[in-house]
């Protein structure tokens, strides 16, 4: 299966001297198409740096970011438009679902599906609804949702212009055990029927058999914690980790 | 989908709110806008309603609205007389205070030279003009009383014939115009007692002269109440109004001003007396207090709008998060200052409709402010966004992941 995103050598020092944090240390990643990975370490480690990295929102110093084979950001400098890029093949979930306030349910997906150049945008949000089964929801305010129902049209946004990444930061964080099931359960969903690439950054250790790779990282290095993409025979084929710092 | 329309909607009451500050706001910077502009205006209307191509006043005075001025009524005569003079006018004016029904009246009193000058020249907007040399007045409609309506001014009874609007002096006091005949007797109108008292002044004066003695029937010609020493002077003319052929007015000017009791204005000098003499402090303080109102609404539109934006921070990362092109994001800031903009200035204007003729002072939105005012509030407002869209411009992507 091709490779969504590659990281090579990716390093990001914050700070100088003595306040000298090294956030990111010469991480080596690569995540598969189809692919459910999670990232795992405790507060501090660098995984949101690395979701900022990956998700072409903060690059990384040193090291470089490729894009469906296509190196987009090398040593801090960017090669291509990243907004253009991040509106057409890239997914955002975040902690708090983070919804646009001013907007339904439905529009939210649909102002991404607009940034993305889809035409038929009311159309499509409709169908993640649907798929997402918050169809019900769809002229509802954010601040009219559930948790859980706030999440499920993160996720729809998320995947409004079908990514070939989506990037989750503890996406689970604010939900109970059930709800949070339920979300991890879509992430495995959404990347098996739809194909995308999914790095979820997450505490929860309740759902992690649903990952296909198990990434922790600790003083900005990373390493491949487990491999249970056998465990998944009906995932596409999974994810590769070359190697971490 | 627009981006602005749609958060305006859901924020609708605060908007509407925060338009309406903005509207009232608006409202005060056009209102000293108009003030300033209607205190130049009644500056100069009574001048520009009197038709002259010259003013003739007394020597070395600044004309009637300035300070006092005194011509002797011959000077009416002379002035006619210039070649090149089609017409010379005498005028007075002087400022009354009277009761009526139990209001304070304040009235500017200007007499017409009957039956020369019967108001031809007035901005009547209803009635007509002077038909008699006694007993007839035209007036201000500020004055709010009626055609057929009366006044008693100096024990004697004068209708209002005719109504003008806007005739006001630069102190705001509305006008009214009567022959010169009855402007006198009002201004020189006394109580009897004074008049007892002067002629038994006059007795008393005409005993110590040789005169008096020599010719003691003069006292009881003094003690006459219908008899008036021949040797007394006409009372003075506040000016003399001239229209000249136009082919000879630098003819006609260079004569009048040769002679030695007189001074002559032109129409627009006058004007400009009245701006730079009796008008100018005022004029400086309102205009100055208008220039520091309309850099206060500037900052506090400015501010509003940064504001705006400010409440919108976490939105807007979200938006660039997804990629939202810079130019959406410009959009919403700006569409929104400018529907902030065109309601706060309909309100404004509406505001000004409503309220402004109520003013106690002339508040006149002249074409200039009526063109500019829209104009540069939509300038101010697009001006006022640099501040929330460079905000705009620096957020980061990231603040979104933090919740």
């Amino acid at each position: 299966m091709a490779d969504a995103v590659v990281a090579v050598g990716l390093t990001k020092i914050y700070g100088s001297g003595s306040a000298q944090v090294v956030a990111l240390d010469n991480v080596n990643l690569t995540i598969s198409a189809g692919a459910v990975v999670a990232l795992l370490g405790p507060s501090g480690s660098g995984k949101s740096t690395l979701i900022k990295a990956l998700g072409l929102i903060s690059p990384a110093e040193r090291g470089e970011v490729l894009f469906q084979g296509r190196s987009v950001v090398k040593d801090g400098s960017a090669l291509t438009d990243l907004a253009r890029l991040r509106r057409r093949h890239l997914g955002f979930v975040f902690q708090k679902a983070n919804l646009i306030s001013f907007l339904t349910a439905r529009e939210n997906i649909e102002i991404a599906c607009q940034f993305g150049d889809k035409t038929d945008g009311r159309k499509r949000a409709r169908d993640l609804l649907d798929y997402l089964q918050v169809r019900h929801r769809e002229d509802a305010y954010p601040e009219q949702l559930s948790g859980g129902e706030q999440q499920r049209v993160a996720i729809a946004r998320a995947l409004a212009n079908e990514p070939s990444l989506i990037l989750a930061d503890e996406p689970t964080a604010a939900l109970d055990s059930v709800r949070s099931r339920a979300v991890m359960d879509l992430f495995r969903k959404v990347a098996h029927e739809r194909g995308a690439a999914v790095l979820v950054v997450t505490h929860d250790h309740r759902a992690l058999d649903v990952f296909d790779l198990l990434y922790e990282m600790e003083d900005g290095r990373l390493r491949l914690a487990k491999d249970q993409a056998a465990a998944h025979p009906t995932t596409l084929p999974a994810t590769g980790e070359r190697a971490s710092g | 989908m627009n981006l602005a329309v749609r958060d305006v909607g859901r924020h609708l009451a605060r908007f509407l709110g925060t338009a309406g500050g903005v509207g009232l706001l608006l409202s005060v910077v056009i209102a000293m806008q108009g003030i300033y502009a209607g205190m130049v205006d009644d500056a100069t209307i009574l001048t520009r309603a009197m038709s002259a191509d010259f003013w003739i006043v007394q020597r070395d005075t600044r004309g009637p609205f300035a300070e006092a001025s005194r011509l002797d009524p011959s000077i009416e005569q002379r002035a006619a007389a210039v070649p090149g003079v089609r017409r010379a006018r005498p005028y007075t004016y002087q400022l009354i205070q009277r009761q009526r029904d139990g209001d304070v009246l304040r009235l500017a009193l200007i007499g017409l030279g009957w039956p020369g000058d019967t108001g031809e020249s007035l901005p009547l907007v209803k009635g007509r003009r002077l038909a008699q040399p006694h007993g007839e007045i035209i007036v201000d409609a500020s004055l709010m009383l009626d055609v057929g309506k009366t006044l008693e001014l100096a024990g004697e009874t004068y209708t209002i014939v005719g109504l003008t609007k806007n005739a006001l002096t630069s102190g705001g006091e509305s006008v009214a115009f009567l022959s010169v005949t009855d402007s006198h007797l009002i201004s020189y109108d006394q109580p009897p007692e004074a008049t007892l008292l002067e002629r038994e002044r006059v007795v008393e004066r005409l005993r110590k002269t040789d005169l008096g003695r020599a010719q003691p029937n003069l006292e009881d010609l003094a003690k006459d109440p219908r008899w008036r020493p021949p040797a007394l002077s006409s009372p003075p003319l506040a000016a003399v109004l001239v229209e000249v052929d136009p082919q000879r007015a630098m003819e006609v000017r260079a004569t009048i001003k040769h002679w030695g009791d007189v001074a002559i204005y032109s129409q627009a000098e006058e004007e400009t007396l009245l701006l730079e003499g009796v008008v100018q402090r005022a004029r400086m303080q309102i205009g100055l207090f208008t220039a520091i109102l309309t850099l206060t609404a500037i900052a506090i539109i400015t501010m509003v709008i940064y504001n705006l934006t400010l409440e919108k921070t976490h939105d807007l990362a979200i938006l660039k998060l997804m990629g939202a092109p810079r130019w959406r994001l410009a959009g919403l800031v700006l569409q929104q200052a400018w529907l902030l903009g065109a309601i706060g200035y309909t309100l404004a204007y509406a505001i000004g409709q409503l309220f402004f003729p109520h003013f106690p002072r002339r508040v006149v939105i002249t074409d200039t402010i009526a063109l500019v005012a829209p104009i540069a509030t939509m300038i101010v407002v697009t001006l006022a966004s640099i501040l929330g869209l460079n905000h705009v411009m620096r957020i980061d992507p990231a603040l979104a992941l933090e919740g």
